[in-house]
């Protein structure tokens, strides 16, 4: 009994063992990172000194409205561009799936590849092709589809609607690839059944294949908010800075600018940094929640 | 599908879909390969016949823009990330997976926790945190915070699940090391594990942007995607060179996704089975 005991003693000492150097990074770069964040956010900084300021960034936060513009921004590509990709995902995934009996591989390394691009190298490809005498103005300017250049980069509405465009060709085809493990998962003998029962193909789609993959839709609507949330890469170099007149500014820009470009306020952009975390926080929550009550 | 036969029109759409889809999937790379031929002008008007300036072009990546340099940061960068990243993982994996114990479950709960944590949130403390080690403007700023990752350890440890204790238990009665038990019988068998973790982490520090444009500060450290961004910043940009910067950047990810499809489909998509 006792050599037992002695014996599990070592299995827990080499269980700590195994997990000691992944703690070790984990409490340097993030556990240490968010617990000395609460000290951050109530200083402000000057120069190189800093002063308490208490809950006094919160309330700086108030008369901010490029920060509450740039919230929104992240509100309107979330809203716009979510919905719009998962529908094409989905379409996309249901006819490769069901739609089409040849080069079904094929399509889908095609709709896979834009996501082996890095956001950068994509982000400055798509600048350069959407400058407004670049190739897809002079593309629609000669198929007659639009009478003068549109400004993609320079007009404070387009440059929204190019935000969006670019996030779809960049993301459509990996969600779709989510949806197709999803319907892959669907049992083919439900649809014979169905086919014998003369439900129509609309019917089946919405009667069978959409409340079976809900989960799987949820799932990529959370990683997908998650991600809005956080967009930084698109909006810096593809519309550059959040431009033209911080029309594309989203809140993690607007924070790394706070701290890194324009004043140097650590303690101010933490504090931002904060409503970013409550919000991706409280969608992450509201989503589950919604998940959790469709598995019940 | 029979009854696309009977309505040609559907499958008429279906195939309209697919191709136009197709072409808008295609075309960037399609004009971004024809960028490397064309001249600085020809590049911001988006001709779509090929050139004859590549060698022009390519000569200027690799003097004025110092192409060879950024890709060999950047490799080194991601390849010392993934090597250390998959041994701290896959052995913090194995610990908490195949020696349970309530103490370190609880830790594993913790980690999960934290997973929610946008970036952003924690890269500012981080910076201070770099600032005062003096590590500033150093690849190891880069590889130490990319290291560890919960995300890894949890894909990993999902996969130790499926591989049977009652085989470690026989070797150890055998008198094999714990060691060798994690080296020599449980690794092999999970290489497609390991593989997808790998892949995950790689892409992941190839493609890193917002950390190493705070702590990277000299042009010979840069890694591709911040060399991108200030190339894009100069006052004069040579379109030619930089399409070519471009597709050196996304040259080895496309290689890796085409040679080992099924790996890295998994590794994108997680622990989504």
């Amino acid at each position: 009994m006792n050599r037992r005991g002695s014996y599990y003693r070592y299995l827990n000492r080499l269980g700590w063992l195994c997990v000691a150097p992944a703690m070790i990074l984990y409490c340097l770069f993030m556990l240490y990172p968010i617990l000395s964040s609460l000290y951050y956010v109530t200083r402000k900084w000057r120069g190189m000194s800093n002063t308490f300021v208490g809950l006094g960034n919160f309330a700086r936060m108030a008369n901010d409205n490029i920060f509450q513009l740039s919230l929104g921004h992240n509100f309107i590509f979330m809203f716009v561009q979510i919905p719009l990709m998962i529908f094409l995902a989905l379409i996309l995934a249901v006819i490769l799936n069901q739609g089409i009996k040849r080069m079904r591989g094929a399509f889908r390394v095609v709709f896979f590849l834009p996501c082996v691009t890095s956001l950068v190298a994509y982000s400055v490809l798509f600048r350069i092709l959407l400058q407004s005498n670049g190739l897809l103005n002079n593309l629609l300017l000669n198929a007659h589809l639009i009478a003068n250049p549109i400004g993609w980069l320079n007009n404070t509405f387009w440059a929204k609607v190019t935000i969006i465009l670019a996030l779809t060709w960049r993301w459509t085809g990996y969600n779709m690839v989510f949806f197709l493990v999803g319907l892959q998962s669907i049992d083919t003998e439900i649809y014979e059944a169905a086919e014998v029962d003369g439900a129509s193909k609309m019917r089946q789609f919405f009667r069978i294949t959409l409340p079976l993959l809900l989960p799987v839709i949820l799932f990529s609507a959370v990683t997908s908010t998650n991600g809005t949330m956080q967009l930084f890469d698109e909006p810096n170099i593809l519309t550059w800075e959040g431009g033209p007149a911080n029309a594309t500014m989203t809140a993690a820009l607007y924070i790394y600018r706070q701290a890194f470009v324009l004043n140097s306020d650590y303690g101010y952009a933490t504090a931002l940094s904060y409503v970013v975390v409550l919000i991706s926080g409280a969608f992450a929550f509201a989503q589950m929640r919604l998940l959790g009550g469709r598995d019940k | 599908m029979s009854v696309a036969r009977k309505w040609p029109a559907s499958r008429l759409l279906i195939w309209l879909v697919l191709i136009l889809g197709g072409l808008v999937s295609l075309f960037p790379f399609f004009w971004m390969v024809i960028g490397t031929t064309l001249n600085p002008n020809d590049v911001v008007r988006g001709i779509i016949v090929p050139g004859k300036e590549f060698d022009l072009n390519w000569a200027k990546a690799i003097r004025n823009y110092n192409l060879l340099l950024f890709f060999v940061n950047s490799l080194k960068i991601a390849l010392l990330t993934v090597v250390f990243g998959v041994i701290v993982n896959s052995i913090a994996a194995f610990g908490f997976e195949k020696f349970k114990s309530k103490a370190r479950d609880k830790v594993f709960g913790v980690l999960l926790l934290t997973l929610i944590i946008p970036q952003i949130a924690i890269v500012i403390p981080m910076f201070r945190l770099f600032v005062f080690f003096r590590l500033l403007d150093t690849h190891a700023a880069i590889i130490l915070p990319s290291v560890m990752s919960v995300f890894i350890i949890f894909f990993m440890r999902q996969n130790f699940k499926m591989f049977p204790t009652e085989i470690m238990e026989a070797a150890r009665v055998d008198g094999t090391s714990e060691f060798s038990i994690f080296l020599r019988i449980v690794s092999p068998s999970m290489k497609a594990t390991f593989a997808s973790a790998a892949i995950y982490m790689f892409l992941a520090q190839w493609n890193s942007y917002l950390w190493p444009l705070m702590t990277i500060l000299t042009d010979a450290k840069k890694t591709l995607p911040i060399a991108m961004s200030s190339m894009m910043r100069a006052y004069t940009i040579e379109y030619g060179a930089l399409m070519i910067v471009v597709c050196i950047s996304i040259l080895p990810v496309l290689v890796l996704f085409l040679t080992l499809q099924k790996q890295f489909v998994a590794g994108l998509l997680g622990s989504v089975k």
